[in-house]
């Protein structure tokens, strides 16, 4: 079979499984069942299957990915997540706008520590819209700062979505974690400034009201108690991992570990608050695992029926800068981005895309960067993008999905600016990694 | 009948307890495993594996339960535009479809799991362990992810009456 032909079978078969409703976990493990069938024309290559299925999840580098969301669903169910934002509320004084920039740091601070954009978006549009509602902001204001932020977490180490990534992709799993540390504080920045552009254009969208504030030694300690404790565990995070004192597993038990030490200080360490904690790890844990568990099969379906050396090939003929590949690959995100999830869509493109970038010469943690990057706005962009029906789930009553893209989009044009940022000057994504 | 789907329904909650226990004992273990690495004690060699060795079963012991509560992620953005009984057939083929990946797995995860008690093959990671040990799980999840998937098909259930807001990912 050509390669193209071979190509269009397993991505169609993907496609129109998942169109059908079936499963993505499922959905992967009935493509890698047929494949076999028809490159290897004999089912006893499904025993393959089965052995192959135990490689990829059984690797100590995909560690973190439990561990940031036990520390994040902890955070979140011990209350500290809203003590964070208690701390931050106090920061932004009577400035204009001040919900939706204490939005952009809360949730940059909570993807810090949850590594989920889903939990990010929801917990932000739930607990931010009613008061933003509340003081007379239109929607425009309240739900793109809530959606720009929610997607954050992709890039912000500790990102659970990152370590996948880069488990899935063969590549440093510390060294890309570190590497989006400098562009996602970049965009938290550039959001700020888009909320500052929209407040001067309009500002009666997010108008200013009167808020008690408490004497600046209040704050100082308000902001000691608040954030400074959860400030510590990601640093204490991310600085393991840089200064090469753990590996980005035993990282991440630590971050666990020190929202524990954190909770049991502030006294609200419950039973509960830890059952909710491992409930959630097991329900998004568990299930993106069975997902990546396929991932192996698929790739080695993607190599064995040529599909991946021919496309390799076919693409490298070309006489074309490699930005105009980079672009392409963007485009393909971002559409499949607009119908599926951030890992079916890596699953997919992870066998094509990297050796694809590898051969065109981007460094792979740069790329891997990118590839974060544009799924964070392919879960934003409309008709499907995921984030965007989970805020429209939280936002009041007749809100429409248009309305809902409507507000996304400006902060999706901030997302564009870093990534072309990026490509000008690959050292904000490289510097960190550098040093390790 | 009902002394059977309460065994079985004790069995997948358990399997599900466990999954959460076992992720929850391979935090414990790095912590310690770290720790003593920081004050100069012997480092826990066996800890790496055992924790790989986790990775997996968490996933398998979680996965049936996961059907149970429609925790299985996929995308809805053909089928929310579908008439209603095109939409209960394929909803009805989505199950048998994942009835067979399910049995097919079970077949075959079951013979590597027979091979290894049989040859007594060793996994050689940081420390050797049967590879019965990592194979036990997977006949035993997809057989019940299997059940899972009858008890759709046979109209106990509708997986997909569930929100967008009610889902999780990363």
């Amino acid at each position: 079979m050509e390669w193209y032909w071979a190509l269009a079978t397993l991505i169609g078969m993907v496609v129109f499984f998942m169109a059908m409703g079936v499963p993505v976990a499922f959905t992967f493990i009935l493509t890698n069942i047929i494949g076999v069938l028809i490159f290897y024309g004999d089912p006893t290559g499904w025993i393959q299957i089965a052995d192959n299925s135990t490689q990829l999840i059984t690797r100590f580098t995909l560690g973190p990915v439990p561990m940031f969301i036990m520390m994040g669903a902890l955070f979140f169910h011990t209350g500290l997540a809203i003590r964070v934002f208690d701390g931050l509320d106090v920061v932004f004084g009577k400035l204009p706008g001040r919900l939706c920039f204490l939005t952009v740091a809360g949730g940059s601070v909570f993807s810090t520590l949850t590594g989920s954009s889903m939990a990010n978006t929801a917990m932000l549009g739930a607990l931010m819209v009613p008061e933003m509602k509340k003081r007379g902001y239109n929607g425009q204001m309240s739900m793109g700062p809530i959606l720009g932020t929610g997607g954050l977490a992709m890039i912000i180490p500790p990102s659970a979505l990152g370590v996948l990534l880069a488990s899935v992709a063969n590549i440093d799993v510390g060294k890309l974690l570190i590497a989006g540390f400098i562009p996602g504080f970049l965009l938290a920045g550039l959001y700020c400034i888009m909320i500052y552009m929209q407040l001067r254009m309009n500002p009666e969208s997010a108008p200013a009201y009167d808020v008690e504030m408490p004497s600046w030694a209040e704050r100082l300690k308000i902001i000691f108690i608040n954030i400074v404790p959860m400030g510590i565990i990601v640093f204490m995070v991310i600085g393991f991992i840089i200064f090469g004192w753990a590996t980005p597993t035993e990282a991440a038990a630590f971050g666990v570990l020190g929202v524990f030490i954190v909770a049991l200080l502030f006294r609200v360490l419950t039973f509960q608050a830890v059952k909710q904690a491992v409930e959630a790890t097991v329900k998004v844990g568990a299930m993106v695992f069975f997902i990546i568990m396929s991932s192996t099969v698929f790739s080695q379906l993607l190599a064995f029926s040529g599909a991946s050396a021919g496309l390799l090939k076919w693409a490298v003929s070309f006489d074309i800068s490699k930005y105009w590949f980079l672009f392409v690959m963007f485009v393909i995100l971002i559409a499949l981005g607009m119908f599926m999830d951030a890992t079916s869509m890596m699953l997919i493109t992870v066998p094509i895309f990297f050796p694809l970038a590898e051969q065109l010469g981007f460094d792979l943690i740069w790329f891997g960067l990118f590839v974060l990057m544009t799924f964070e706005m392919a879960g934003t962009t409309p008709p499907f993008g995921l984030l965007l029906y989970v805020m429209l789930g939280v936002a009041p009553k007749g809100t429409t999905i248009f309305q809902v893209a409507k507000a996304a989009f400006p902060f999706l044009v901030c997302d564009a600016i870093l990534i072309l940022l990026m490509v000008a000057f690959p050292a904000i994504a490289l510097w960190l990694p550098s040093f390790m | 009948m009902s002394v059977i789907k309460r065994a079985y329904n004790a069995l997948l909650f358990s399997m599900a307890y466990l999954s959460g226990v076992a992720i929850f004992a391979a935090f414990l273990m790095i912590v310690t495993d770290v720790l003593s690495r920081f004050t100069n004690l012997p480092p826990l060699l066996w800890v790496l594996t055992a924790v790989e060795y986790i990775l997996l079963w968490f996933t398998m012991l979680a996965a049936p339960y996961l059907l149970r509560i429609k925790g299985h992620v996929f995308v809805d953005a053909v089928q929310q535009f579908l008439p209603a009984k095109v939409k209960f057939i394929t909803a009805k083929i989505v199950y048998v479809l994942g009835i067979f990946c399910c049995v097919i797995y079970t077949y075959y995860s079951g013979l590597l799991l027979l091979e290894a008690l049989e040859t007594g093959e060793l996994d050689m990671r940081s420390f050797e362990a049967p590879l019965w040990s990592l194979l036990l799980p997977m006949p035993l999840c997809f057989a019940m992810c299997a059940v899972e998937f009858c008890r759709y098909l046979i109209g106990i259930d509708d997986m997909y009456s569930q929100t967008i807001t009610e889902r999780e990912s990363v």
